[in-house]
């Protein structure tokens, strides 16, 4: 299914063409879902700023950049796709630092907007080689010259690194962990939910205007989706604070969707259509699902924090008891994200682990290996994203309080029904997954370049009616059993008592697990690759007084890489300083020198 | 579909009806051991008909969470058995990827239990979700790599197939990667029921415990919820385990099925031996323990990848 539509557009190689086809289609579903969603929600939301801050200005920047990301996605030619790739960049900075009265918010921007722009440059590089070999600005007529395997190989590198800065795969995703908790949590659901999708969408764009791509391509692909998957719960779990947390989740779940691609790919190198088709579909299938619940579960956060003024969960609990619906909803997207049954996280990711075995079975030896990794990182991650979720709802929403100025309340139903409603989603795809599959199947064949309708896809369909069987026997015996319970115990008055704690007389909320002490033993058994630093807590002298102790995980790649690169280079502008001239004039001579030889050039 | 319906239904009576006994054979062998006389084979079917005429006491931080959680969790195992061959009773669900709905009810299950015993406030039971969190990432790692190297041997990603009629061909052309396999899925026996040398099923109050210890303030229903659960689990894992150990098919259905049973009883003194002459291990050498399962099943794997 393609749709394209053309005018004529007053800017040099530019043409306004915009084109619909199934890959953009499911981008865009997801887009127009999440942003609506997060837009009422932001209504609520921001309600407490009125009168304090500029609203209507973050309102216009909102509007900007959901037209930015429907741009990106219709957009056919080079210029179009730059100019609202750039476009989105802006407005999502200016969405970010909505606080910037705040230091931390002002430098996450700054952040935000130096790593964005770092892709940018790489991404002009890939589309200008492309558009010279092929002679033309437009998509489509790229996607019909052939490139050389060298020439396919650095496009697929430029594309990987320039779109991967917005994805967050994990050397180059520093700015994700700042923005997210910095903006507003309606900013941060759209961030996470469908802008860091667009990297994902630009490389799949690519992938589908290079028909041929060197076998190195897929591996590298289904290695970076293991790497930042696995580095990125296990970052996730470090964490103190929940909106950190759930910035680098979506790092787990990028990383997920890259495995998916690898196995695609691999499987349209190999000639295999069938696995090509599951791979990119579940990957695909994943990118919606994603925003799905990750938008449910930043909304969920803000609407936490909006009531405890604050993020860090050691200091939460029990918020269960006065925010009943904002609980159970976070606990939708809580089983969603860790993939499991009844909603639609395992859905898609059922479809990713088939693709993979079927990859075990079919490719030949190397690609079988890499396919058993893929296998093991997905395990892996799935159980660390359970851990990692347990940890969260049962510290923030289950227990006591462990500080006394945490305490629920009502939340307004603007920000409700939106949670709702994707929550909804959620379960819809969990037992109803044939509409956003077939969806997903048919981006995916229109990626692998396959007709769909040539391909047994009820080799897929059948096993995925077997899972929703096999869910809802599950809930039917869920039913009776509870029927059992409350036969067993009818008529009986419940007895309500402390919680039994070694026969203490005085208890106090301190001493609750927190969540650094749940996850200390993963980080501990992990500190090999991840930056785990722990300070006091030493027990001194027979009659140990007060003491402390604090733990964190910083992120390896900003400690080792980035800062003393970035160390380096103030040095070197330093030794660079003194050849500059101090005269703001003499630039205003080089600017016009240089004006003049270019005319020159021009004239001659 | 009144077949399906049927045989679901004779499946659970199976389950729910052995594996209390197999719990009780175990417990038998330790007692021996021990010198003891032991309590009865019967003793968990006593336990559990007088836990569910008791009523729970609750306590006042616990949610709808924790009293939800059992419920979950003996629903999980009993969809779980469902994809497991008893003998020549067929598993009534089969289909190309029932082993990761398996592993992902499973997942439900265990995500319900942490989270009931993060619902008690109490630091006990945080202690005992916590290591469960981290021992079940490992087990279930290692639970799928043997889930690969089978499904390498077997090209199929079903249950039925995996354990099933290829077996006893598999032995003969593939004897060493079976023989890693089972010391692999033995391992995660042990630590998936919490067994001697990772946890002890016995005792829920010491600070060592793992997965006991979220037991703790379950009671009376809840409790034999919960009890039932783990019975059923460790029968479940028993049932994946005998048929690639005993793989003797003679096509005679009450042979089978003896056959079966037999292996089952085999498999039940083993378990019980090993838990009276091993001591329970450091808990930081757990996880070396896995680590070694899984590395048992990668190398199955590569064997298999090297012969080809």
């Amino acid at each position: 299914m393609e749709k394209i539509l053309q005018f004529p557009w007053q800017v040099p190689f530019g043409e306004l063409s915009l084109r619909l086809d199934s890959l953009s289609l499911i981008f865009i579903v997801a887009v127009f879902i999440l942003v609506l969603c997060a837009g009422t929600y932001a209504a609520g939301y921001m309600r407490q700023y009125r009168g304090k801050r500029p609203l209507g200005l973050h309102i216009f920047f909102y509007l900007l950049l959901s037209s930015a990301l429907v741009f990106i996605l219709l957009a056919d030619n080079v210029i179009l796709f730059l100019g609202a790739w750039e476009l989105m960049t802006i407005s999502a900075y200016f969405l970010i630092v909505f606080q910037d009265d705040d230091a931390s918010v002002r430098r996450a921007g700054f952040i935000y907007l130096i790593a964005s722009h770092c892709g940018t440059f790489l991404l002009i590089l890939m589309f200008f080689l492309m558009a010279h070999h092929a002679g033309s600005m437009d998509l489509t007529l790229i996607s019909h010259a052939g490139f050389s395997p060298f020439l396919a190989g650095i496009i697929f590198l430029l594309a990987i690194f320039g779109f991967g800065v917005k994805a967050g795969f994990i050397p180059i995703h520093i700015w994700l962990p700042h923005a997210h908790p910095a903006a507003p949590s309606h900013v941060s659901a759209v961030l996470s939910g469908v802008m860091i999708k667009m990297g994902i969408y630009g490389i799949c764009r690519v992938l589908w205007t290079i028909n041929v791509l060197p076998d190195w391509c897929g591996y590298l692909l289904l290695l970076i989706g293991v790497v930042s998957g696995v580095m990125g719960v296990l970052y996730a779990l470090g964490q103190h604070e929940l909106k950190k947390l759930l910035a680098y989740h979506s790092i787990e779940n990028i990383g997920i969707i890259a495995i998916g691609l690898g196995v695609g790919l691999l499987g349209r190198g190999h000639q295999m259509p069938f696995l090509a088709v599951l791979g990119f579909g579940g990957a695909l299938l994943h990118v919606f699902n994603h925003s799905i619940f990750k938008g449910l579960l930043f909304l969920g956060a803000g609407a936490v924090i909006q009531k405890t003024h604050t993020g860090q969960m050691d200091q939460m609990g029990g918020l269960a008891r006065s925010m009943p619906l904002v609980s159970l909803l976070f606990l939708v997207g809580a089983m969603a994200i860790c993939g499991l049954p009844l909603f639609n996280g395992f859905i898609s990711e059922f479809i990713i682990y088939f693709g993979l075995f079927q990859g075990l079975f079919h490719l030949p030896l190397q690609g079988a290996f890499a396919c058993a990794l893929g296998i093991i990182a997905l395990a892996l991650m799935g159980s660390l994203a359970l851990a990692c979720f347990t940890k969260v709802y049962g510290t923030v929403f289950l227990g006591e309080p462990r500080h006394p100025g945490i305490q629920g309340g009502q939340t307004p139903a603007l920000m409700l029904a939106p949670m709702l409603i994707l929550g909804g989603i959620c379960l819809w795809i969990g037992l109803f997954p044939q509409t956003m599959a077939k969806m997903a199947f048919s981006a995916g064949a229109y990626l692998s370049h396959s007709q769909i309708s040539t391909l047994n896809m009820g080799n897929i369909f059948l096993p995925l009616s077997f899972i929703i069987y096999g869910i809802l026997l599950f809930l039917i015996v869920v039913i009776f059993l509870a029927g059992l319970r409350w036969k067993l115990l009818r008529g009986l008055t419940i007895p309500l008592r402390e919680t039994w704690i070694c026969a203490f007389s005085q208890i106090t909320p301190k001493f609750q697990y927190t969540s650094s002490s749940f996850a200390r033993p993963i980080v501990d058994f992990f500190k090999g690759i991840l930056f785990f630093k722990r300070e006091g807590g030493e027990v001194k002298g027979n009659f140990p007084l007060k003491t402390s102790m604090a733990s964190s995980v910083h992120d390896a790649v900003e400690e080792f890489l980035i800062k003393p690169m970035y160390r380096r280079l103030t040095v070197l502008s330093k030794k660079l300083d003194i050849n500059r001239i101090r005269y703001t004039q003499m630039y205003l001579m080089y600017i016009l020198l240089y004006l003049i030889f270019l005319l020159a050039w021009k004239l001659k | 579909m009144m077949f399906i319906v049927f045989s679901i239904l004779s499946h659970w009576l199976i389950v729910l009806a052995l594996s209390p006994l197999f719990a009780g054979i175990i417990a038998k062998i330790k007692a021996f051991f021990a010198g003891k006389k032991g309590p009865s084979y019967f003793q968990l079917y006593f336990d559990l008909r007088r836990l569910f005429m008791k009523n729970c006491v609750y306590s006042r931080s616990t949610t709808w969470v924790f009293r939800f959680a059992p419920i979950v969790n003996l629903a999980a195992v009993l969809v779980l058995s469902l994809i497991i061959p008893l003998g020549s009773f067929k598993a009534p669900v089969h289909f190309s990827g029932d082993i990761l709905l398996a592993a992902y009810v499973l997942g439900l299950a265990r995500f319900f239990m942490i989270i009931a015993a993060l619902d008690t406030s109490s630091s006990f039971e945080g202690m005992g979700a916590s290591r469960e969190a981290f021992f079940s990432c490992l087990s279930e790692m290692v639970l799928f790599m043997n889930f690969i190297t089978l499904a390498f041997l077997t090209h199929s990603i079903s249950l039925s197939t995996m354990i099933g009629a290829d077996i006893p061909m598999s032995w003969k052309m593939a004897g060493t990667v079976l023989l890693l396999v089972v010391g692999s899925l033995f391992i995660v026996l042990l630590t998936e029921n919490s067994r001697i040398p990772v946890d002890d099923p016995d005792t829920h109050l010491e600070l060592t415990m793992i997965h006991e210890v979220m037991l703790l303030d379950h009671s009376g229903v809840d409790l034999g919820f919960m009890l039932y659960a783990s019975a059923i689990k460790l029968f479940i894992f028993a049932g994946i385990l005998v048929p690639i150990v005993y793989p003797v098919q003679t096509g005679i259905p009450l042979l089978d099925t003896l056959i079966f049973l037999g292996g089952m009883l085999g498999l039940s003194i083993v378990i019980g031996v090993v838990e009276s002459t091993m001591a329970r291990l450091r808990l930081n050498r757990v996880r070396n323990l896995l680590l070694i399962a899984f590395a048992l099943a990668f190398f199955g794997f590569v064997v298999k990848m090297w012969k080809g």
